[in-house]
Formats: C-alpha cells, sequence, structure tokens
C-alpha cells in the first residue's frame, strides 16, 4: 500500500495538518480524564465502605469501545464520502484516469488512508483500553475481538461512503446518501425486527391455548437475519458478552424467542463479521465499478 | 502519430462527432479549432481514453488505443482546460505524484521532476504551495505534469484561456521548444491568431467531422486565394474600373476610401496578367494586393451555416 501514490498523498497531506495530532490529544484526553475519574471515584468507595466495584472498570471500557465504535461508524462516512467526489470536483479525477492508476488503486488508496487514520485513533487509546486488565475479566481475546469488530466497521462504513462518492457528482449529496443508507442499515433493520416481534407478540396474545400447552415466545423469523448487516448489532453482542454475560439493550436475542439456542445466535458475532466483510468487498467492488470511466459504454 | 478514422459519439439524439477523420503527423504542433459544440473536447476525451466512440479507430504512436487503452496511456500527456490541482501539495510534491502514478520513483522522479520544472520556468517555485501559483504558473505546472512520464503526443485542450499575454507568450514559447524536441502536440483553442502564430498544421472540426485541415501554409494560401484585390491607383479611377469589368475573373468591384477592391477569382498568373494589362493600358498603379486572410477570416466562413454565404472547402 505504501507504493499506492494516492495513499502516500494523503498522508502527506494528513500529516502536514494541526487536525489529527488535535483529535487524537482531544479524544485521549477526554478517555483520560475518565479514567482517571472512574479510578477516583473507586478508590473513594474503597475508603468509604471498604469494598471494590470491579464493575466500574467494566463501565470504563464499555464506554471507550462504544464511543470508538460510534466514532468509527459514524466518522468514517465523512472520511471517505467526500473522497471520490472531492477529486471529481477538483478536476484531477480525469487527470488520474489518464495516469497508470487503476480505478481500484485510487478506491484502495482513498479507502485505506481513511480507516488508517481512525483506527490510529482506537490504536492511541489503547492504553486506556487496557486499565482493565489490571483487574480482569476481559482478556486479551476480547479485545482482539473488539479490535476486529473496529476493523470492520472501518470498512463497511468507509466503503459505503466511496460507493456513493463513486456513484455522484457532488460531495453534499453523496454525504447525505451515506448516511441516509447508515441509518437504514443501523436502525431500520431495528425498526424492522422489533415491529415485527411486536405484531408476533398481538398474535400469540390473541392466540387460543389448549389446556397444558405454554404460550411461545415471540419471534420475528427469518427477518432476523436482517440484523446480520447491522454493525450495531454485532457490537452490542460483542460488548454484551464481554461486559454483561450477554445482556444488552440492543441485543438481538429477544428477537430469536424460544430459538435462542439455534446456530445462528451462538455463531452470530462470526457470522454477522463474515457477512460484513463479504458486504465490504462487495461494496468496494462496486465503487471501484461505477469508477470506471468507461463502465458502461459499448466500443 | 495520431491517427483517428470514422469516429463518431453520439449523446442521446445529438451527433458529437460524426465520422471524425484526422491525422497528425510526428513532430506536428497542430490546432485543432471549432465553435463551441463542434466535438473537440469529444474527440480528445476518447483519444485520451476517457469516453469511447460509438464507432471509429484511433490510433497512437501505431497501438490501438481503444484495444490497449493501458498501453496507450505512457504514449500521450494530456492537459485539460481545468487544470485538475491539488492545491494543498507542494509544487515539487505535486510533479512526484504523478510521477508516481506512472510508477516513477525515487531519485529517477526527482531528477525528471527538477527538469521538467525547469524547462516551464518554475524552478523558484518548487516549494511554494500549488495553491499559492498563479493562473499561468498553474497551467505551466499542468503542462510539465503532463510531460513527466516523456509522453509521444501531448494533447492540450484550450491551454491557454484566461491568461494574461506574457503568461501566453511564455506557454507559446515553451510549447513550440516542445515541438523542437520532437514532440507531437495537439492543441484546441479558441484564440486563432495565436494557433496562427504557433501550428504548423491545423484542423478546423465542425458539427463532428474536420471540414478543413492541413499544414498553416496551405490553410492560410486558400484564404489569402479567397480575399478581395485591393488596387491603388493614383489617377484615371474610371478607366480602371472600365478595364476590370472586362476580366471575367473580376466578380465584384467596391470602391473602399481610395481603394477600389475586387472580387478576385484567380491564381497569381490571372493576378499578374491583370496587373500587367493595367500597366499596359497606361494606368497608374500605386497598389496591388490580395487582403491578408487570416485564421479567423476562414474559421468564420467555414462555420458560418448562413445560407448565400462563401464556404471553403477543402475541395476548393
Amino acid at each position: 500500500m505504501k507504493n499506492n501514490p494516492v495513499y502516500r498523498r494523503e498522508m502527506t497531506v494528513r500529516s502536514r495538518s494541526l487536525r489529527m495530532p488535535l483529535i487524537i490529544f482531544a479524544f485521549n484526553g477526554v478517555l483520560a480524564l475518565a479514567a482517571l475519574l472512574n479510578m477516583y471515584q473507586t478508590i473513594a468507595q474503597v475508603r468509604s465502605s471498604s469494598t471494590i466495584q470491579y464493575s466500574t472498570f467494566l463501565d470504563l471500557y464499555a464506554f471507550v469501545a462504544t464511543l470508538e465504535f460510534l466514532l468509527l461508524m459514524f466518522i468514517m462516512p465523512a472520511l471517505t464520502s467526500g473522497s471520490i467526489s472531492g477529486e471529481r470536483e477538483r478536476q484531477t479525477l480525469e487527470l488520474l484516469f489518464t495516469t497508470k492508476m487503476s480505478p481500484s488503486d485510487i478506491i484502495m488508496g482513498k479507502l485505506l488512508s481513511a480507516v488508517e487514520q481512525l483506527l490510529i485513533l482506537v490504536v492511541s487509546s489503547l492504553p486506556i483500553v487496557l486499565l482493565t486488565f489490571v483487574y480482569g475479566s476481559v482478556d486479551f481475546r476480547d479485545l482482539c475481538l473488539l479490535l476486529i469488530c473496529f476493523t470492520v466497521v472501518a470498512f463497511y462504513a468507509g466503503g459505503i461512503g466511496i460507493l456513493f462518492s463513486s456513484l455522484l457528482r457532488k460531495s453534499t449529496f453523496s454525504n447525505v446518501c451515506t448516511y441516509g443508507v447508515l441509518l437504514f442499515v443501523v436502525v431500520g433493520t431495528y425498526m424492522l425486527n422489533i415491529f415485527l416481534l411486536n405484531l408476533n407478540q398481538i398474535q400469540i396474545g390473541n392466540m387460543v391455548l389448549q389446556p397444558g400447552m405454554e404460550r411461545p415466545m415471540a419471534d420475528t423469523g427469518l427477518a432476523v437475519m436482517t440484523l446480520l448487516i447491522n454493525p450495531v448489532a454485532t457490537f452490542a453482542e460483542i460488548l454484551g458478552n464481554q461486559v454483561s454475560g450477554g445482556a444488552s439493550i440492543l441485543s438481538i436475542r429477544s428477537f430469536f424467542g424460544s430459538n435462542n439456542g439455534s446456530f445462528l445466535i451462538r455463531y452470530w458475532i462470526p457470522l454477522s463479521l463474515a457477512v460484513q466483510s463479504a458486504v465490504s468487498f462487495v461494496i468496494i467492488r462496486s465503487a471501484v465499478y461505477c469508477l470506471n470511466p468507461v463502465k458502461n459504454e459499448k466500443k | 502519430m495520431l491517427k483517428i478514422h470514422g469516429l463518431k459519439k453520439k449523446f442521446g439524439n445529438f451527433h458529437a462527432l460524426n465520422g471524425l477523420d484526422m491525422e497528425i503527423e510526428e513532430g506536428a504542433l497542430y490546432g485543432f479549432v471549432g465553435p463551441n459544440g463542434a466535438g473537440k473536447t469529444t474527440a480528445i476525451r476518447i483519444l485520451t481514453g476517457l469516453l469511447l466512440p460509438d464507432e471509429g479507430t484511433v490510433e497512437i504512436a501505431g497501438k490501438d488505443a481503444l484495444k490497449y487503452r493501458e498501453e496507450v496511456k505512457t504514449e500521450f500527456g494530456y492537459v485539460p482546460d481545468e487544470f485538475g490541482m491539488y492545491d494543498n501539495l507542494k509544487v515539487w510534491e505535486y510533479m512526484e505524484f504523478f510521477a508516481s502514478c506512472y510508477g516513477m520513483t525515487g531519485l529517477v522522479a526527482r531528477n525528471r521532476c527538477a527538469e521538467l520544472l525547469e524547462q516551464v520556468r518554475l524552478s523558484d517555485r518548487t516549494d511554494a504551495f500549488v495553491d499559492s501559483l498563479s493562473r499561468g504558473m498553474k497551467q505551466r505546472l499542468c503542462l510539465a505534469r503532463a510531460l513527466i512520464h516523456d509522453p509521444k503526443l501531448l494533447v492540450l485542450d484550450e491551454p491557454t484561456s484566461g491568461m494574461d499575454p506574457r503568461n501566453r507568450m511564455e506557454f507559446k514559447a515553451v510549447l513550440k521548444e516542445l515541438c523542437a524536441e520532437g514532440k507531437t502536440i495537439l492543441v484546441s483553442s479558441h484564440i486563432l491568431s495565436e494557433l496562427s502564430q504557433m501550428c504548423t498544421d491545423i484542423g478546423i472540426i465542425d458539427a463532428g467531422k474536420i471540414v478543413l485541415s492541413g499544414s498553416m501554409w496551405e490553410i492560410l494560401q486558400k484564404v489569402n486565394d479567397s480575399n478581395p484585390l485591393l488596387i491603388k491607383v493614383f489617377d484615371r479611377r474610371e478607366e480602371a474600373i472600365r478595364l476590370l469589368r472586362q476580366d471575367p475573373a473580376v466578380k465584384t468591384i467596391a470602391i473602399r476610401d481610395s481603394d477600389i477592391v475586387v472580387q478576385f477569382h484567380g491564381g497569381q498568373e490571372e493576378e499578374a496578367y491583370l496587373l500587367k494589362n493595367m500597366v499596359d493600358a497606361g494606368i497608374p498603379v500605386s497598389g496591388f494586393i490580395r487582403e491578408q486572410g487570416d485564421l479567423e477570416s476562414i474559421f468564420m466562413q467555414i462555420t458560418n451555416r448562413e445560407k448565400g454565404k462563401v464556404v471553403l472547402t477543402s475541395e476548393e
């Protein structure tokens, strides 16, 4: 990737700007402050009640992880949705097409520089996340899983941004479409499942049961599969497993009803990560296709 | 160097190119002229690989440019009408970025960039941000960028638009230098006086096809032959007019100030005989000259589609 001119140019421009160091400083400053306050609170509690609530350290872990996840999910599209359309607006895209750069070189250069930008932020905050290691309950494997989830979501959200950037001429329009699709993926799939769950609950509530028959639990049927493309559902599962033993506000378990031990729910995290990686791959390939200046024309 | 044959391109119902044929010899500085919407930019976009034609062939340096798009990319450099600048890069970074886009890195790229910036007179601005350059400087930087991979053919779309006269002169000088070095240059422009000063060949495109092409000398000669004769007589003007009326090559006679303006359909030999007849008849001729034609006049004649106007064609 170091040989990709677009990637190198993005790095050069970024290294010149004070914006990224300032963001890293501010982000880690806030996290460090939160961590210190958390520790202070724990110590104060020990002094007053002679008991230590280790869960507060897990809260800190959950707080930092959620903040980083939201950052990746909602800042990545902003970094990528204007990248190709910006080149088009500057009239530099056609110049790149006349060189030996291929559309995939351009897309990958743009995408990887944006992913790297945010992953630097994530890695820089690792020392604060690792504070939890002092007290246990979260181990190195959990951290690796979280980092894998972050990487997948970075490519996923960044890919959607770059696809619209390749498709649309104006950065503003591309931004709006990217966030619209992300909103649909994140909120829309949950809304669909909640709606179907409520519908099923009403149907079950209206059922006339035979004596001795237990009222079944409501589920959303196959619609739960739509959540496989929702990175928030994956993250909620990971964090729920690591921090609160599976319980989480956004947990998908309630949508499974009595099928709570099914294969899908047991392997939800790897399956959803695999599905999202595959979707990211398709999105990025589509972006490359859309960028090709002579894609739909006959010879 | 460049051969275009039967190029056709339609956008909806509009025929942007309608069987364009064009040939540019190696080392030529070819002026590509035409009114707005004539198909210049479409033709340029096709030959630079940014657009595919509906029909026709394009050959650059002997290679089929439509079939071997990637291979042909190293054969030409392209300067679009909009510069395409990265304002947040320094001049040398901008150059090295495009060098790396052609696979050139390290010392080779650095030396090539320095050489080209010297050639376009920007060597004293290498550390300046692109944003801080004037329009003329940006255009010269864009030209240097297009030359980074040492292409044989240089394609320039309206390169001097918006430049002040000084920058235009400097730009022209650089183009002439490049031409002298053996580069083939295709330059599209609306500033015809400028093209006539620097181009060796010219092609006029209208409604998607070339309506006139040839060397600059040939074309200006054609213009001159169709321009009126300006005759000045010291005395005996009436007698001169009577004599002119008798000449079959004289179509119309008009008086403009002290000149007799004659539409004369004849070559240099007929001109010489007319002058001899006037002198033999004892008319004191003090001036006998063809009105000088320029590219503007021929461009206006060719691209004017009103009925009843004189229209030159390449067969004339």
